[in-house]
Order: structure tokens, then sequence, then C-alpha cells
């Protein structure tokens, strides 16, 4: 916001320096991309960090071309609670999946550019819509390359985006697409929680009555996975997405006098 | 256009809750049928209000907002805040001007005019007329409001509930994919809409058996009773000079707003006998 307002329609270019680089282990950017499994939701900040480090100093081919510092980048903005630090990270992770794809990239790097670039965006309204395109646009590229990366990563996050974005004529946003791809994404991959979060919010927004059993079926069995799974860095964020949603579920009960209010709990 | 002017002028009005003045002036933002999301336009509007204050030079969060995409939600609020200032589409001005006092404040110009038809669309070929949809179905995002539909949009020739079997819709892609696909006969669009139909790809080709007289764009609108007139001239003073504005201007692009206007009243009066008319 503060971006908008001094007038910097423009992601942030500056990296956000951690103070958690003491003690990082010895490494290369080799070894990293080897071992390039391990770093995830599951690692500590700190390791996470120190691997940044060393691949923003890496010049080596082979590794910029990957998706590990872009993803690195995505762990790291999930869990920062500053804005401009969580923007700062997600904007360095579409500079690391540019580099990768002009040397040839692969879905995961498109996967990881546009959810970094959702990220660096979703604040800013004139970033965000000036932005729409290219967010499609690299969703689609990682859904037709890599549709099952991350548990059905491309279909969920196309899929939230037909769901958020402003309805046509004024943008891309489609009820009916968002549905199509979310409802694959829980069939598909049945395991990511927020797969059926994003479906239960897309027969939401869809507004009809009989779909009201399916929207808290979808919520209840996204909340049971979240709840029982080792998610990680992951849950505590993406708890407060599930609470969001119930909180305006029932706030929408509430206002329509609907027995709606009690539905999610 | 409704649409897109409804969405600049709520992002001018809304705010969020956070570091909200101790006082901040309910605004009643009324979208009748839209498809937004109330939270998500809170969200996403909240710079404009920002913009909007500093131009009017008023104290930041100055102004809070209730969102609704309901009518009934709608009057429900106009009648429980009693808000100085609203944002209303051109029926439920029609239709609460009196019981509210008020008093239309300014007006969206997009693409040079502040006005807009509607049209009545049909797979080509299928229809001839209006009448011939008589008993038809009918959808679209603007029968959230059917007085309004019949007594302005119609001109008081057609009543809209007993004419056509009516299936409204929040989202107008869907009525037109319905069209497409023979499961609807008719879908009436507003200005915006019918405009967009170029980037859809529709299997079959669509033409209007209706088109309806200009209607002035509706803005926003003041509680005569409970504002005093330098509280008006400061309101419309500064929305007017918000597409001026450096910051603003690129708000105004992104929903293709050039610049709001101050009202001739005499462009509604029209739309006022109409209304009277079909009471």
């Amino acid at each position: 916001m503060l971006a908008f307002l001094s007038g910097c329609a423009s992601l942030q270019h500056d990296q956000v320096q951690s103070d958690l680089l003491f003690e990082c282990p010895k490494q290369t950017a080799d070894m990293l991309v080897a071992g390039q499994n391990q770093l995830g939701p599951l690692s500590d900040t700190h390791t996470l960090a120190c691997a940044l480090n060393v691949l923003r100093d890496t010049q080596d081919p082979a590794v910029r071309r990957t998706a590990l510092g872009s993803r690195i980048c995505l762990h790291l903005a999930e869990r920062e609670a500053s804005q401009e630090k969580r923007e700062k990270l997600a904007a360095e992770g579409v500079r690391f999946a540019e580099t990768a794809l002009a040397q040839g990239g692969n879905g995961a790097v498109h996967y990881y550019l546009a959810a970094n670039l959702g990220l660096a965006v979703r604040e800013h309204i004139t970033l965000a819509v000036e932005n729409l395109g290219r967010l499609e646009s690299e969703m689609k590229q990682a859904l037709a390359l890599s549709p099952d990366i991350d548990d059905g990563g491309p279909l969920r996050l196309l899929g939230a985006l037909y769901l958020k974005a402003p309805a046509w004529p004024n943008g891309i946003g489609d009820i009916d697409k968002a549905l199509e791809l979310l409802e694959k994404a829980v069939k598909e991959h049945p395991g990511h929680p927020l797969n059926h979060l994003f479906y239960a919010q897309a027969l939401w927004e869809e507004g009809e009555e009989d779909a009201l059993a399916q929207v808290k079926s979808e919520f209840a069995r996204g909340e049971r996975l979240l709840d029982e799974g080792n998610w990680g860095y992951n849950k505590a964020s993406w708890k407060k997405e599930f609470d969001k949603f119930r909180q305006e579920f029932e706030e929408a009960g509430s206002v329509s006098h609907s027995p709606l209010a009690s539905g999610l709990r | 256009m409704m649409r897109k002017f409804y969405l600049i002028i709520a992002g001018l009005l809304i705010s969020l809750a956070v570091r909200a003045a101790p006082n901040p002036e309910i605004i009643v933002v009324c979208y009748p049928g839209g498809s937004v999301n109330a939270k998500d336009a809170s969200e996403a509007m909240n710079s404009m209000l920002r913009v909007v204050e500093r131009v009017g030079q008023w104290q930041a969060n100055s102004f809070n907002s209730l969102f609704t995409t309901k009518s009934d939600e709608c009057r429900k609020q106009m009648a429980g805040k009693k808000p100085k200032f609203a944002i209303n589409s051109l029926g439920l001005y029609l239709e609460l001007r009196n019981q509210h006092n008020l008093v239309p404040l300014v007006q969206p110009r997009i693409k040079g005019r502040t006005s807009e038809r509607y049209r009545v669309m049909v797979r080509k070929g299928k229809y001839k007329s209006l009448d011939e949809l008589k008993g038809k179905t009918l959808g679209g995002t603007a029968l959230e409001e059917p007085l309004f539909i019949g007594r302005i949009v119609f001109a008081g020739k057609y009543d809209p509930a007993g004419f056509f079997v009516l299936k409204p819709s929040n989202q107008a892609i869907r009525a037109l994919r319905s069209l497409d696909k023979g499961e609807l006969d008719a879908v009436i669009l507003n200005e915006q809409q019918f405009a967009g139909l170029g980037s859809l790809h529709l299997g079959t080709p669509l033409e209007a058996v209706f088109t309806s007289e200009e209607i002035p764009l509706m803005g926003v609108v003041a509680n005569s009773a409970t504002t005093t007139a330098e509280e008006r001239a400061r309101f419309s003073k500064a929305l007017e000079g918000m597409c001026a504005d450096a910051e603003g201007k690129k708000l105004c692009d992104v929903f293709g707003v050039e610049s709001f206007a101050s009202v001739d009243t005499a462009v509604f009066e029209p739309m006022v006998k109409l209304w009277i008319e079909g009471e």
C-alpha cells in the first residue's frame, strides 16, 4: 500500500538481508541442488535463509536454471510476518524464476514464478490488475508442463486466480473455470488441504443453495487434512486461510439470517 | 458501465477497519447483482479511499463503508445507518430518494459518456423482437432490480416479472454461456457487458432485439437533510479531482473511468418521471 501511495507501481527490487546467517553450514550451490528435496515447508527458517544466501551468489547455469531459488523465496515469504519483507522475498523469487526461464527453465519454474508474483502483488490493486495476464499465462504454462507439482499446485493456483480475479467483463475472473480446475484438483490431489478449501470457496461463491452441504464437507475435509498432516511452517498460514473463510461464511450467514451461521463448525 | 463505475466509486469510499478515525463516516455502498466479494472489494479498493481523502483534505480514515450486492440488504443499511453519502444504483436511488432525501452528486465519465444503454440479447435469428420473448427465459445480472428494468430500461412498457421467466445471475458470463447453449432464451446486458462481448468466444452469434434509451450512470448520492451544501460541494470536488491526481489516475485507469463529473440534476428528471409513472 505504501508503495502504491508513493507512486511506485512495480515489484520490490532490493533483497531482504536475513539476520539468520550465523553458523550456516558450509555448502555449495551444487550440494543444495542435489539435496533440494530436503528444502521445503519442513525446513527451519535458518536453513532456508542460509541456502538462499548461497544461491544468490552462484553463477552456475545448471543451478540457476532450476526452480530452487524461487521455491526457497516462496517458502521464506509465506512465513514472513512483515508485508514489506514478504513482498521483497516474493519479488526476489520472481527474479530467480525469470533467470531460470532465460536459461531453459521448466514447469516448476513457471509455477514458482506465478506463486511468488501473486504474493508480491496481492496487496496492491494496480500492480495486481497489471499482472493478471502474466499470472494467468505463467500458471497455464505450469499446468501444461507440470500439472502435478506441489499436489496439483498449478490447478489450485489457476483455479484460485479465476475465483478471486474481477469477473468478466472487468477481468479474467470466471467462476465456471474456477470450479472446473478446483474440482479437478481435489479429485486428482485429494491430500492437499488447500485444494479442498479453495474448492469450498468456489462452491460458496457460486451461490447455489444446494451446494451448501458440499461446501461444508470440502471445508471439513481440508481442515481435517490440515490438522492431521505434517505441513511444517505452512500450517499456521494455511490455518489462517481456513479461519478467514469460516468467518466470512458465518458473517454471510448472519447477514442473510440463513442457517449458514452454524455451517462450518 | 455501471459495474465498472460501482467498483471504482466503491474503492473511493471503502476503507479497512484498521486505523480508522475515531468516528468514521459510514458510506453505504450498494452494488446490486454484482459478483464482487464484499470483503475482497473492501481490501482491494481501500487505497482509493485514501487518495480521495487526501484530495479532499480529510483526515486519513475519515470514512468507512458497508458494502452489499443485495438490494434488500442495501435498503436495510440505508434505513439503519442513515448515511450522509451513499453509492446506489439508479434503481435504488429512484426507490429511496424521497425516504432518505437523496440527491445525486457525481457521475462517472467512461469513454466520454455519462450514460449507457441496456440491451436484450438473443441468439442471432432466433427471435425478431421483444414481443416474441413473452413467456421465455431472460437472464442477466441486472435482474437483481426488476422494478428498475421494468420502469426505466423498458420505460414501463414491459413488466419483466410478468412478461418473462426471470433467471437472475450474479455473473454475466454464466448467463451468456447459458444463452449460447440454448438454456436461456435471452440475456439483458448493460453497456459494459455489451462492449465486452467481443472478448468472449461464444459458439453462436448474438444480436440485440431491444436497446434502451440513454440512461444516466448513477454515482454518489447525498442525504440533503443531513448534509450541508458545503459538505456536498467538498465531497463532489474531491471526487472530481480524483482522476486528475497522479496517484488517483492510476486507479481510475485500472477501472477505465476517465473522470467524475458533477451532476446535472436535469438528466435524472426523466428517470424520476418514469419511475413515478410505474408506481
